[in-house]
């Protein structure tokens, strides 16, 4: 029996693979299993190839996972087109469609998967529903019967989707799912794929996407205003945001342009509101000027950067963590914002709350680093603790501090109390010219040298927050792995491999990015001898940045590799491997990146 | 720049309670200073308290104007005056949002958001002041600098035809659309007030010459002379063709006063935006429990 199963699927867009991996992930939820379902598509907007990929487990899954144990393939012209975001392996269960191809066709190089079953798929769904339309459903009805997942649940979920539809249609899916499961109950595999029974503790789970969780954060966290433009893949955001805010007296505004939706929620955070922008990366470059007015103004200010490849159009619906050195460096002037990345869907619940605490609590601007990875899966998630969260309100000026009031009054900590229009005696002028503590604009170097050092200073308190790193493995490990955002979860999974085989390995997550947070790092490259920044850029962004500050010890190198396609728990354990075996030989690797 | 005026119960207000304590850096005999005179008076006359009140503007001579009043202000970045002023209005729709810039900041690196902050239709009034020229930057080509201008940037004379502002608004749908220049004092301060009280997004171009970078046969002095009331033309404010056609002398004529008003004003975005947040208050679940839609069914 698995306990832990990778799922893909791949087929044209008419095939409904995604929408037969939302149903198999519901079931799955239903029955108890952690469940994690990533989907991918070309660009076009109809048609063209669309895949999935379900990974099951019966304990929490912490990536989409790498090879896959099971594959479905409705069209081989399709399959082709992913590469590498499908990786077939010696463990592979391949069922293809037979149509798609003849057996010796089958573009499979140098590798030979564990079993190939041609079935007729599109045959069935005719036969059964009278559509080949139905190719889906008999799909699932083949992997209810070979995974054991979702015999009753995908049946309910089928009358409850198409109860709205002629009576002919549920009833022709109906058929078309018993197909399957009959065809996979009279034809078993060589090796079985059968799901072990899930915790039944774990029907309580929730399912959802990191766009909703981003979203749902903000309106837990007090956001009472958004601005933005579509982009993907951050538009979920405005659309579950449009749905739900205005119901908590809040506004959504689609703004013109991405300058115009930033600038609309520094104009409500002005105005007392905790504010909101979500994007990806061309519109952050749009966004750049504004954020910086967001710094030198003071204003509370949350900005989601849902990272997509780049630059320029680039990838749009395809997942890299290279915005890392735009989100730290592109404004202009001696400028720190924070920058925060969540992990996983789970995570970017309380990192997107997070963001918000330090916006308010330091009125900066704050950038959230998502990544499309994250952000368009779907993850099941345990219900969360609001109770436990502690929320931040923005500092205010007491009355006393109203009587002589200064809006960048100089203190210890750099905060200065902040007013809103409508308090009588906290009128100032807030601007993007540099201003003296009354507010009044300046030329002069002294002026502009103090309230520099008071922006930035006022953010060093952050690198005391080691509650915004993770830290797991052996603490005296010779081996270690740094990775953030979504590469955190292979990361994750590969210490637990390494670890599982007597690797001496630890590994730093750092959701805290910006600013870095040296001391954290050091004491966690005290016994550290030679290990991996693992990141999703071809340049190794967070690599590079770590060493500006610290003192990174010589045998650290990079994994960092450009986006679309995931890094895998597997090739991280590979070269950790390679590391111990070079450090029992006393040798350092080179610090060449590898590809 | 502080104030404790707002503090104190004051019913009535003169001029001295909108005047902020920091000069101006605009050049002697600069139409600015009409412009700002004009909204200090036209603001005594609404008599909203100054914290009551913001101030939003974006980058050049004019954009300073908010840090001279003792309103809430906000001097943000080039041509981005709009966008911010309506955030500010959306979460705080109690208060008197005045927008203003120059031509550089609301037709040329902001004139993007014009079209979009008229049909959107926030109760807010832009003032721009127009002087053709970009003047903070020491007078290079503005969007409405007429063409064949010779200017630091167009030494051998502009090429581009200059925008309309007048047609544009017009042409974009605005509600209150209106003309006014320093030359007229009070025909100026009527524009603004009239503007503030209009229930919708209100357009006031300026003509408020740059002394030192301007056309030197365009000064206040000339607007004296060639300046035509609408009114006096006989123009019925409500006909929105004629005011198009009006619209077309920009850059020949000066013609002053009101082009169009909407005689039956669309209701403003912010009330359609309080009518829904009403409308759907009911529905919202409890912050804390958000994340229960995501339960299984």
């Amino acid at each position: 029996m698995a306990s832990d199963l990778i799922i893909g699927m791949v087929g044209s867009g008419g095939d409904g693979v995604v929408s037969a991996g939302e149903a198999l992930m519901a079931a799955a939820a239903a029955e108890g299993y952690h469940v994690v379902l990533t989907k991918s598509f070309g660009s076009q907007i109809r048609g063209g190839e669309s895949s999935c990929r379900v990974r099951v487990s019966t304990e929490e899954v912490l990536s989409s996972g790498g090879t896959l144990d099971v594959l479905v393939v409705l069209s081989w012209e399709d399959f082709l087109k992913f590469g590498a975001e499908l990786p077939v392996g010696g463990h592979t269960t391949i069922i293809y469609d037979g149509k798609t191809g003849a057996a010796e066709q089958i573009p499979l190089s140098s590798v030979t998967p564990a079993e190939v079953l041609a079935v007729s798929i599109g045959e069935m769904a005719k036969q059964a529903a009278g559509t080949d339309k139905a190719k889906n459903t008999v799909v699932l009805g083949l992997l209810a019967g070979w995974v054991g997942i979702g015999r009753e649940a995908i049946v309910a979920n089928l009358r409850k989707k198409f109860a709205k539809k002629a009576p002919d249609v549920v009833a022709g899916n109906e058929r078309a799912f018993a197909a399957g499961l009959a065809y996979a109950e009279a034809h078993a595999l060589h090796g079985t794929r059968v799901m072990a029974a899930a915790r039944a503790d774990d029907r309580k789970l929730l399912v959802i996407d990191g766009n909703s969780m981003c979203a749902a954060a903000a309106i837990f966290a007090g956001c009472e205003f958004f601005g933005g433009y579509p982009i993907t893949p951050s538009t979920e955001i405005m659309q579950f945001l449009d749905r739900e805010l205005w119901k908590y007296g809040g506004t959504v505004l689609q703004a013109e342009d991405e300058m115009a939706g930033v600038g609309a929620a520094i104009g409500a955070s002005f105005g007392g509101k905790k504010s909101m922008t979500a994007t990806s990366g061309p519109g952050m470059s749009l966004k750049t000027e504004l954020l910086g007015l967001a710094s030198i103004a003071e204003i509370p200010l949350v900005c989601i950067n849902v990272q997509r490849g780049g630059p320029s159009t680039g990838l749009p619906t395809k997942s890299e963590q290279a915005d890392l050195f735009q989100a730290i460096f592109s404004g202009h002037g001696d400028c720190v914002r924070p920058i925060v990345a969540p992990v996983s869907v789970a995570d970017t619940f309380a990192v997107t709350v997070e963001a918000f605490n330090i916006a308010e609590a330091y009125q900066t601007p704050v950038i959230v680093l998502s990544d499309q990875e994250i952000a368009q899966r779907k993850e099941t998630v345990r219900p969360i603790d609001t109770q436990a969260i502690r929320l931040l309100e923005r500092r205010q000026p007491t009355a006393s501090e109203l009587a002589h009031y200064e809006r960048f009054r100089l203190t210890e900590s750099g905060v200065s109390p902040i007013s809103r229009p409508g308090v009588p005696g906290g009128n100032y002028l807030a601007s993007g010219i540099e201003h003296n503590e009354c507010g009044a604009p300046s030329a002069s170097g002294e002026v502009h040298a103090r309230m520099t050092a008071k922006r930035v200073k006022k953010l060093d308190a952050l690198k005391q927050r080691r509650d915004l790193f993770l830290l797991e493995g052996d603490p005296d490990a010779p081996l270690g792995l740094v990775a953030w955002g979504s590469v955190a979860g292979a990361a994750r999974e590969a210490l637990r491999l390494a670890r599982a085989e007597g690797l001496r390995v630890k590994l730093l997550v750092p959701k805290l990015l910006y600013p870095v947070a040296e001391a954290v790092y050091e004491d966690f490259f005290e016994s550290v001898q030679t290990g991996l920044v693992v990141e999703q850029s071809f340049q190794g962004q967070l690599h590079r940045v770590i060493r500006m500050y610290v003192n990174v010890p010589a045998g650290m190198g990079s994994l960092a590799k450009s986006g679309a396609n995931p890094i895998v728990a597997g090739e991280i354990v590979d070269q950790l491997r390679t590391l111990s075996l070079n450090l029992q030989r006393r040798r350092v690797p080179d610090l060449q990146p590898v590809e | 720049m502080t104030t404790n005026v707002g503090a104190q119960a004051i019913e009535s207000y003169t001029t001295k309670d909108y005047r902020s304590a920091l000069t101006p850096i605009w050049c002697p005999g600069c139409g600015d200073f009409g412009v700002l005179s004009a909204i200090y008076r036209a603001l005594t006359n609404i008599g909203r308290p100054p914290h009551e009140i913001a101030f939003v503007s974006g980058i050049g001579c004019s954009s300073r104007i908010p840090g001279y009043t003792t309103a809430y202000g906000f001097n943000s970045v080039h041509g981005r005056a709009l966008p911010i002023a309506q955030g500010i209005k959306l979460a705080n729709p109690d208060l008197l949002v005045l927008v203003a810039g120059g031509d550089g900041d609301g037709f040329s690196i902001g004139g993007g958001h014009l079209p979009h902050a008229i049909r959107r239709n926030l109760d807010l009034t832009y003032i721009v002041m127009d002087n053709q020229i970009y003047g903070l930057t020491k007078g290079q080509l503005s969007p409405t600098s007429p063409q064949g201008l010779s200017t630091v940037t167009s030494t051998y004379g502009s090429l581009e035809a200059p925008v309309n502002p007048l047609s544009y608004v017009l042409g974009y749908g605005a509600g209150f659309v209106a003309q006014g220049t320093p030359a007229d004092m009070v025909g100026l301060e009527a524009l603004i007030l009239a503007g503030i009280r209009f229930p919708g997004f209100a357009f006031i171009n300026v003509q408020s010459p740059c002394v030192t970078f301007g056309q030197p046969e365009l000064q206040l002095k000339a607007h004296k002379a060639m300046l035509k009331r609408l009114d006096a033309l006989g123009h019925d404010p409500t006909d929105r063709v004629r005011a198009l056609t009006l619209a077309q002398d920009y850059g020949k004529e000066l013609y002053v006063g009101m082009f169009y008003q909407a005689p039956t004003p669309a209701p403003t975005y912010g009330a359609l935006v309080r009518t829904r947040q009403e409308r759907l208050r009911g529905q919202a679940r409890p912050k804390e429990r958000i994340l229960e839609m995501f339960a299984p069914a």
